[in-house]
This record gives structure tokens, sequence and C-alpha cells, in this order.
């Protein structure tokens, strides 16, 4: 018999005894701690509501909004295609297919900022990518897209094309009437310029 | 750490060099085993040389038990490997096909390249068969399609089914293994003494 043979032997069954004895350590997949600071410091995180505005009215197929809310809340409003997932059950098995898709873009959103902050840094931490938050929440939408306020006249250009897409989003999202610009009603008046006395004669 | 790719350590640009470089070592571990004799291969079916089986034994029980290892130190993760699915009648019936093709031209597809490589007659015309059969099975494709893809279980793996831990698999498997490493040796010394002319 080869020794060699009888020593490999033995150190392969010593090895394969040894795994029986391995304890499996929970690989929980966290992302490092000062990486998910860094990253609640980006102002990259947040969507504001005209973007997700212009993404549902374009049908935009790589956003998944996601509703934070409970579901009393949400059955009574929500965005148009969000699904609820209500921030205490975020973490269950059952709701992570909804997170981790490639090339969907998963929006949070609830009253506020806050919940849906707490959303995403759950899903952060549980290693999920492309996640954002809606700034402002429900509460910003209301004021933004369903009831949005005319800039005063000497504000900038950009805020009057805001306006006009924030006009034309709650038309979309709510049914308003498009207002009738009053340019119809107001009288022109012609003022006549009062003929100047040509000098006569002359030459 | 690893799997490198899905893990983002490296990007799946990668592949193709990391795939040139395992085939590089496969073919070399092939050939420095006599892989490229299709005597020594054919041999494991006739009793004389079990060379094939001792060295995909030790392979398998190698990288099984490494791998679980690797798991513990954390410097893989096991739920993140790539496996292959399942599709259980064809795989069965894919493997007879596989064994009866061994048996009869002493080449599998991986073996008859490494003879190529050492510019062996038979492995050239190995090959070629490889091809016709390749050939022919994408023309007649369609009939077997709906074969070819029943009895799916998904990528399941022994454990998935069974409930069994992995580790009590990688020692019976190597237990197995290494009893038929004794066994084969003894098999072979029997045979070989009735063998009056044979040569590798």
């Amino acid at each position: 018999m080869n020794r060699n043979y009888i020593l490999l032997t033995i150190l392969m069954l010593a090895l394969a005894t040894g795994t029986l004895f391995l304890k499996k350590t929970p690989n929980y997949n966290e992302i490092k701690p000062q990486k998910l600071l860094w990253e609640i410091i980006q102002p990259t995180r947040y969507v504001t509501t005209d973007q997700v505005a212009k993404m549902i009215i374009n049908k935009d197929q790589t956003l998944e909004l996601v509703d934070v809310r409970d579901t009393k809340s949400y059955e009574k409003f929500s965005l148009s295609g969000a699904i609820n997932v209500p921030l205490d059950s975020i973490a269950a098995t059952s709701n992570q297919d909804y997170f981790g898709l490639p090339g969907i873009k998963v929006v949070f959103y609830s009253n506020d900022d806050i919940a849906a902050d707490e959303a995403w840094v759950l899903t952060r931490r549980l290693g999920y990518k492309d996640t954002y938050v809606m700034k402002g929440g429900l509460n910003c939408w209301i004021r933004t897209v369903i009831q949005p306020q005319q800039p005063s006249e000497d504000a900038p250009y950009t805020e009057f094309e805001k306006y006009h897409f924030r006009k034309g989003a709650q038309i979309y999202f709510t049914g308003a009437n498009i207002e009738q610009g009053s340019a119809g009603k107001s009288k022109v008046s012609i003022r006549r310029k009062k003929k100047k006395a040509v000098a006569a004669g002359g030459c | 750490m690893g799997p490198l790719i899905p893990n983002g350590v490296i990007t799946g640009d990668w592949d193709f060099v990391i795939a040139l470089l395992i085939g590089i070592a496969f073919g070399f571990i092939l050939e420095a085993s006599g892989f490229s004799s299709s005597r020594n291969i054919a041999g494991v079916f006739y009793g004389y040389n079990f060379v094939v089986l001792r060295v995909f034994f030790t392979a398998v029980i190698v990288a099984m038990t490494g791998l679980l290892f690797f798991d513990y130190f954390g410097w893989i993760e096991l739920d993140k490997i790539f496996i292959l699915p399942t599709y259980l009648t064809p795989m069965i019936v894919g493997s007879i096909i596989m064994g009866f093709g061994f048996l009869l031209g002493g080449f599998c597809p991986g073996t008859s390249y490494t003879a190529i490589a050492i510019g062996k007659l038979d492995g050239i015309v190995f090959t070629i068969g490889l091809f016709l059969g390749i050939f022919l099975f994408s023309e007649t494709f369609p009939l077997f399609k709906d074969f070819y893809y029943s009895g799916f279980l998904g990528n399941v793996t022994l454990t998935d089914v069974t409930g069994i831990p992995a580790a009590w698999f990688a020692f019976a498997f190597t237990v197995i293994a290494l009893a038929s490493f004794w066994f084969t040796m003894i098999i072979e010394k029997h045979i070989r003494k009735k063998i009056t002319e044979y040569k590798f």
C-alpha cells in the first residue's frame, strides 16, 4: 500500500467530517455603515413630485411606486400604479420580490418624507439598489401637482415652465377643466394716433 | 467576497477571460491525467483502468468540501452561485446516451479536444462525429423539443429536494468516493493480472 494514498485518504476524510461541524453564519448582505451614512446625505436619492408625475404620464415602465402607508390610507388615496407595502412589513420575505429588480427604479412615498425615508434605509440596508424617495411625499404632491400655485409675475421663466407642466399634470390626474384664457373677453382698446399737423406749404 | 461577478468585485466582461483560463487549466489537467488516451478512459468500463473515476471523484470531493469551507470562512456566498436547472427525465436519458458515446468512442467531448491537441487520429475522428451529432441534433431539435424541456424541477439542489444539509451529502459522497478508490485499486490489480498483452 502506498503511504501517500493512506495519508491523503485520512486527510480527505478529516476535512469532510469537518464540514459536518460548520455552523452556518447568517448572511444579512448588509451594506457597510459608512457607505449607508454617505448615501443617506446624498440628495440624489430623492426624486421630486414633478419627476414622478412626468414618469407616470409617460407610462415609464421602469418606475415602481411603493406606498409605504398603511393599507387603509392606501385604499383611500394612492398614486396611479402604486403598490402598497406598509412600512412595518417592508422586510417581510413575501415583499422582497418587489425590490432589486434589474432596471426598475423603486420610489417610496408616504404622507411626508419620514416613513418613506425609513423604508429607503431599510431596503438599502437589505442591499437593494435603485431605490428612491419621493421628496415631500403626498403632501407635496397635492401642493405641487394637484393644486399648483401660479408663480408671481417677477418669477424666473423656469418657474412658469414648471407651473405649466404642473397645470398639465393637474388636468391629467384630476381631470380638471382647462382654464379658458381671459384674452377673448378683454376688449382691445384702440388708441388712435393723433394726426399731427403737417406743415403746409413751404417749399 | 465571492462570487466575484454577482457581488460586483469584477464586471461581467471578465466572463470570457476567466472561462479561457479555466479552460486551459481544465485541458491541462485532463491531458496530465492521461485522459487524452481513449484506452485509459474506456478502461473504466472494462475494469483495467479506473483513472477517470479517480480523477473526477477527486475533483468533485475537493471542490465540494472546499466550497463548504469557503462558504464558512465567508469567501464565497453559496446562495449566490449559479445552479444548473434540472430537467429530470431528459437528463437521465442524456446521460445514458453520453455513457454509450463514452464507451464506444473512448472520449467525452472535453477529452477529445485534448486528444486532438496531442495529435491523436481517433480524437480527430471522434470530434468530427461530435460535430455531426451536434448538427443532427440541432436539425431534428423540433422533434425532441417537448421532451427536452420536460420534467423541469427548477434550479434545485439535493438539499432543496430532501432537506438534508449539504454537509451530510458532502460527507457521504466523500466516504463513497474514498471507498471506491480503494475498491477499484483491488479490481484493477485483479484484472490486470489476467491481461497478457496490454499497453497504454
